[in-house]
């Protein structure tokens, strides 16, 4: 593209009052940038300014100084043109308010060794900003050669089936694949079901049998019973899926990696690529490689996860102190539904009518939590079972003992009712002991609210033990990735198919397979239904996204996909296992093989490369190092006592956004800190580091995300492997002679704004203790 | 706290609160509000939160004798903060009613007295009983003679107090037992609780926490602790007063007749009649503003028991003010009639005060006596 310049200076919103805007302009024009200013140019005047700029003069490169990015994104949007915005509203005038960084005095300026920081900052952020533009270019999408719009649905139980049924109505063809003979799973051995509509006072019977018809009868849904998936591979929008029987070992069984002990030897060091793809194959015995194509496969453009869960069942003697393996009639309530489902409520023991039932919630023994994989559903079963008691018996009684009643959303009108019944007995409290008692059952607790140990004779005693996702066993996915055939991390949720994107549900850490239902986290019917609509909406997002060549998620809409310049790739293979979605896989010498539908653009690939041949159209190693560059670093030469110069890299995702916030509160901050947005940290390359520290600025930070279990990086490890990567920095630090506290990193959340001055003065405070960068001036 | 309990709940107990008003018992999650908002409740073991769950766990012989209940003085402050609208105001209203039934024997009489559908026998028992004893005695003069009206020449004063002493006797005997019964019940309770350790029963203590009782009763501190009901205080004082001044003048009337001889009636100008009319005038207000709070608060149940009382008071004083009323405006045949109907009722009220809400003058004067005798914990 043949780039036509322009610059566009506001001066709104305090502007130009605060600076010196022909000097400004004077910057733009060095560089050969045509300036223009304007009053309020996000106006409708303004606006049109520019696009008669765009219109007559072939202007296709613009840098705008005026608001952060963030904002008036729409109405500084012009197809076919590179934009950059210049922050000086935020990140300029209004955090560094002339009351605390005064103008310079006549007499300052006469003495010609005075320099207005404020000034210097806004110019540097136009000359980074002209930097860049001259170093990106339009990005162009990634198609696929063919794209299938069929949805797979993992799973037949009731969010599968809703899944389905809604993807159906979208009008996607689905293929539901279910591991048993019959759809409905668990929702089949239901005596009833906890109500999903208003006044959800009352038990409904199961929707399983009207949801079975209903996808039965939906043209667009295929159905394949006794079906399991072998592999998925490929990516979004041209998915591979290899099904097969349960139980049955084929050629498309989804390969395993080597586990770690396996990658090396005796001595423990790593061994040599060749070995190690030997090993891999004799692992893998009989089972294609992961970039082979089963040329049978089956095609889908994206996969809802809604296998679901099993009945939790205590180990032997795990919960001996209730009897649980001992006592015939302590049962789990996966156990007592199916009693129950059967008929009266019996004893197992004798056969007996079971009356009395109480309801046990947490395994007690001083823990006060729910039993594992409860949520808030093993509440509100609780209350659906006790309801069976007094439906079958009039004089029955139901005991609930619990540490916590959790009846999410409208259930709370459930326990209301439930309450209001004279046979249904509840109270927090400790169970302690089950024991036997002639031919009955003691169940004894302490602390409860009625003020005392006490003691309730039972005829039968109910765990309310929770639902275990299946991820905990098994991949279940299978996908042929060379990061393996499941999701990474999954323990850090207990081995529930979820993430931390608070905000985005449905999603896992693979593109284009989105999870539902109790897969996710215990749910009901009722919100495994909700769920399942989520899903299928991200699996139809997912195709559409593909389908035009931009990336779903978190960067929806975005054109740009990794690059790479594979003449020079050495293939040390650290993209490949670094990338936080195994979107890359590689060949058996280590090449990577890239697959952009899968990847969400955040350049943790980038980041990682040694060889810097990973970039994208719009943000690559040498965009950014221009703009790094491009920063003025005054030295000894210019004053006396020249100014600290400290490069920030912050993520674009909560860090740049929490600086804005505090522009717009009035917070202020040192002005000797030149930042700039990165799409997360995990694509910090130390190369800009090195760049910075050799240019002779005196330090710099990384601003992202907490990482650790309660990461909230949107790109999962991008801030975690920075950290790794800052750590390693230190050595070549001490080659250059430097400190290592002149490289940073912290973390902020989005709502943090208040820490930001706190935060960047104390890492200029600390760097200014070290003193200048002794490479300043060379 | 020792011993393990073992619950075995009531269900039928639970049915029975409701009856009594307590229906919306089972509402109550246990927060506690209640117990917080309560202004009187102590600072250990706060009431109502602990009765409502023994409550809706039908924990019948826990709450029956429990002492805390009598310490409420139904001035409703939990039930309009209570965030479930558990009521637990009517809640211990409902169990106090219950535990009087429990307690007050023979059993039947008090069922009857708190069924509305009875309530015609109840009030036939004493006109029948009049009637047949003073026609078999001939105490019983249906054309008394005089132009003055002189009650006692219609209704033997000998007529009326075969009636009333054996009643009253009745009605004490009936307290007797039910207190002593109640008493060693909630000392029992109370021991295994902890809510006590004391054992020795010394009289100088018990009367000295009797005589602080009574002063708190009849200055009416506890009820004007309340918030939400406050004004009731002035109504409840009113017809307490005037029961107790009519009492008085009846004892010194007794002891006018008998022992000195001296007939009524007696003189407006007398004193002791001063008193007589100024309690009556009082139990009348008291009584009707009474009826009035009752019946403009919506948020709270009014149950039979309580019309039973009100109206019994309301009657009573009515019926005596009139009778003296007709009697000085000469109107001799009305007046007999009330007197007739007045004495229905003071006999019902002295045979049917043991088994009605007016027993808690007896119950809750025992519990507040052996709670601050037994310095509850």
């Amino acid at each position: 593209m043949d780039k036509k310049y322009g610059m566009y200076i506001c001066t709104g919103c305090g502007i130009g009052d605060a600076l010196d805007v022909e000097a400004l302009g004077a910057v733009a024009s060095e560089e050969g940038f045509p300036v223009q200013q304007h009053p309020f140019l996000c106006g409708p005047e303004g606006v049109a300014l520019i696009k008669k700029d765009i219109a007559e003069k072939g202007i296709n490169a613009l840098v705008i100084g005026a608001c952060s990015r963030r904002v008036n994104f729409d109405v500084f949007r012009f197809d076919g043109c590179i934009v950059e915005r210049a922050n000086l509203r935020e990140q300029v005038v209004w955090s560094h308010p002339r009351d605390k960084f005064p103008k310079l005095t006549e007499e300052e300026i006469a003495s010609g060794d005075a320099f207005d920081r404020v000034q210097m900052l806004a110019e540097d952020y136009l000359r980074m900003g002209m930097a860049r533009v001259k170093k990106v270019s339009l990005p162009e999408p990634y198609k696929l050669e063919s794209l299938s719009r069929r949805i797979l649905v993992m799973g037949g139980g009731m969010t599968g089936m809703a899944a389905a049924l809604d993807a159906a109505k979208a009008g996607y063809e689905v293929t539901i694949v279910e591991k048993t003979g019959v759809l409905g799973g668990h929702a089949n051995h239901w005596r009833q079901q906890l109500p999903n509509q208003t006044p959800y006072e009352t038990l409904m019977a199961p929707q399983v049998a009207e949801m079975i018809a209903a996808v039965e009868a939906e043209p667009k849904i295929t159905v394949r019973l006794e079906t399991v998936v072998a592999r998925i591979a490929g990516e979004p929008g041209d998915f591979t899926v290899t099904l097969k029987k349960p139980g049955e070992k084929i050629e498309f069984d989804v390969p395993y990696p080597l586990p770690p002990e396996m990658r090396v030897d005796e001595k423990g060091n790593e061994l040599d690529v060749d070995t190690l793809q030997a090993r891999y194959q004799e692992y893998n015995e009989g089972r294609a490689d992961i970039l082979t194509m089963d040329p049978n496969g089956e095609k889908f453009g994206a996969v809802v996860l809604a296998a679901g869960w099993r009945p939790w069942i205590p180990e032997e003697g795990q919960l001996a102190h209730y009897g649980f393996g001992e006592l015939p009639d302590v049962v789990t309530n996966a156990q007592f539904e199916k009693i129950a489902k059967e008929g009266k409520i019996k004893r197992p023991s004798d056969g007996q009518e079971a009356k009395r039932v109480v309801f046990i919630q947490n395994p007690g023994q001083g823990d006060d939590s729910d039993f594992a994989y409860t949520g808030a559903v093993t509440s509100m079963v609780a209350l659906k079972q006790a309801k069976y008691v007094r439906e079958d018996y009039a004089d029955g009684k139901a005991y609930i003992f619990y540490q916590h009643m959790r009846t999410s959303g409208q259930m709370e009108y459930l326990y209301k009712s439930l309450q209001q019944d004279p046979g249904v007995f509840m109270t927090k409290g400790e169970v302690v002991q089950v024991r036997q008692n002639g031919n009955g059952l003691v169940v004894e607790a302490d602390d409860t609210l009625l003020g005392e140990k006490i003691a309730v004779n039972a005829d039968l005693v109910v765990l309310a033990t929770g639902m275990v996702p299946v991820t905990v066993d098994d991949p279940v996915v299978n996908l042929a990735y060379r990061q393996g055939p499941g999701f990474r991390d999954n323990d850090l949720f207990d081995g529930y198919c979820d993430s931390n994107f608070i905000c985005f549900p449905y999603e896992t850490q693979r593109t284009g397979i989105y999870a539902a239902g109790a897969i996710r986290r215990a749910m009901t019917v009722e919100e495994s239904i909700e769920d399942a609509a989520g899903a299928a909406l991200k699996a139809i997002q997912c195709i559409e996204s593909v389908n035009r060549g931009v990336a779903v998620h978190p960067r929806s809409g975005d054109m740009t996909f990794p690059d790479f310049f594979f003449q020079r790739c050495t293939q040390c293979k650290r993209c490949t296992e670094e990338c936080p979605f195994g979107a890359l896989d590689d060949d058996a010498k280590g090449t990577p093989k890239p697959n952009p539908a899968r990847c969400r653009r955040c350049g943790t690939c980038m980041g990682a490369c040694p060889e810097r041949i990973i970039g994208f159209a719009d943000y690559n190693i040498d965009s950014i190092g221009s703009q790094v560059k491009a920063v003025q670093v005054p030295s000894e030469d210019d004053y006396t006592e020249p100014p600290l110069r400290i490069l920030g890299l912050v993520c674009e995702n909560d860090a740049y956004p929490a600086i804005d916030m505090a522009g717009l509160k009035g917070l202020s901050f040192s002005a000797d800190v030149r930042l700039i947005p990165v799409r997360c940290l995990g694509s910090v390359n130390v190369i800009w580091i090195k760049d910075a520290l050799s240019q002779g600025m005196d330090g710099v930070f990384l601003l992202g995300c907490k990482h650790g279990d309660d990461y909230q990086c949107h790109f999962v490890k991008g801030s975690e492997l920075a950290s790794i990567r800052m750590k390693k920095i230190g050595e070549a630090l001490a080659s250059l002679a430097l400190e290592t506290e002149r490289v940073a990193q912290f973390d902020i959340a989005i709502d943090e704004y208040d820490k930001i001055p706190q935060i960047i003065n104390d890492f200029v405070e600390s760097v200014e203790a070290l003193g200048p960068n002794p490479f300043k001036g060379f | 706290m020792a011993e393990r309990y073992l619950v075995e709940p009531d269900v039928e107990f639970i049915n029975e609160v409701t009856r009594h008003g307590g229906g919306d018992l089972k509402k109550c999650f246990q927060c506690a509000t209640c117990s917080v908002a309560c202004p009187i409740s102590p600072d250990n073991r706060p009431f109502p939160r602990k009765e409502m769950i023994a409550a809706s766990w039908g924990l019948k012989n826990k709450l029956l004798a429990d002492g805390d209940i009598w310490l409420c003085h139904n001035c409703g402050d939990c039930s309009t903060l209570c965030p479930r609208g558990a009521k637990p105001g009517d809640v211990l209203a409902a169990l106090r009613i219950m535990a009087i039934r429990a307690y007050a024997k023979p059993k039947i009489l008090a069922d009857w007295v708190n069924d509305k559908s009875k309530l015609p026998i109840l009030l036939a028992i004493p006109a029948i009983l009049f009637i047949v004893i003073g026609l078999i005695t001939g105490l019983l003069d249906f054309t008394p003679e005089g132009d003055e009206i002189v009650h006692a020449k219609f209704f033997s004063t000998w007529l009326v107090d075969i009636m009333m002493i054996p009643t009253s006797f009745f009605a004490v005997g009936v307290f007797a037992v039910g207190l002593k019964n109640f008493i060693g019940d909630m000392h029992a309770q109370c021991l295994a609780d902890g809510r006590t350790t004391k054992t020795d029963v010394n009289i100088k203590e018990v009367a000295q926490a009797f005589s602080r009782v009574v002063l708190t009763i009849l200055k009416h501190e506890k009820f004007n602790e309340c918030s939400e009901n406050r004004d009731r205080a002035t109504a409840h004082m009113m017809v307490l007063f005037g029961f107790i001044g009519l009492f008085i003048v009846t004892g010194i009337f007794f002891v006018v007749l008998y022992v000195f001889q001296i007939h009524g009636p007696y003189s407006q100008l007398n004193p002791v009649k001063w008193l007589a009319n100024i309690a009556g005038v009082s139990l009348v207000i008291g009584s009707v503003l009474m009826i009035k709070q009752r019946l403009n608060k919506k948020d709270q149940v009014s149950t039979y028991s309580d019309w039973f009382l009100i109206g019994l008071a309301l009657m009573l004083g009515v019926t005596g003010l009139l009778t003296e009323m007709t009697r000085l405006g000469g109107m001799a045949g009305t007046s007999y009639f009330l007197y007739f109907v007045h004495l229905m009722f003071v006999w019902a009220l002295f045979c049917y005060v043991p088994f009605s809400k007016l027993a808690h003058l007896a119950y809750r004067t025992a519990a507040l006596t052996y709670t601050e005798w037994s310095q509850r914990k």
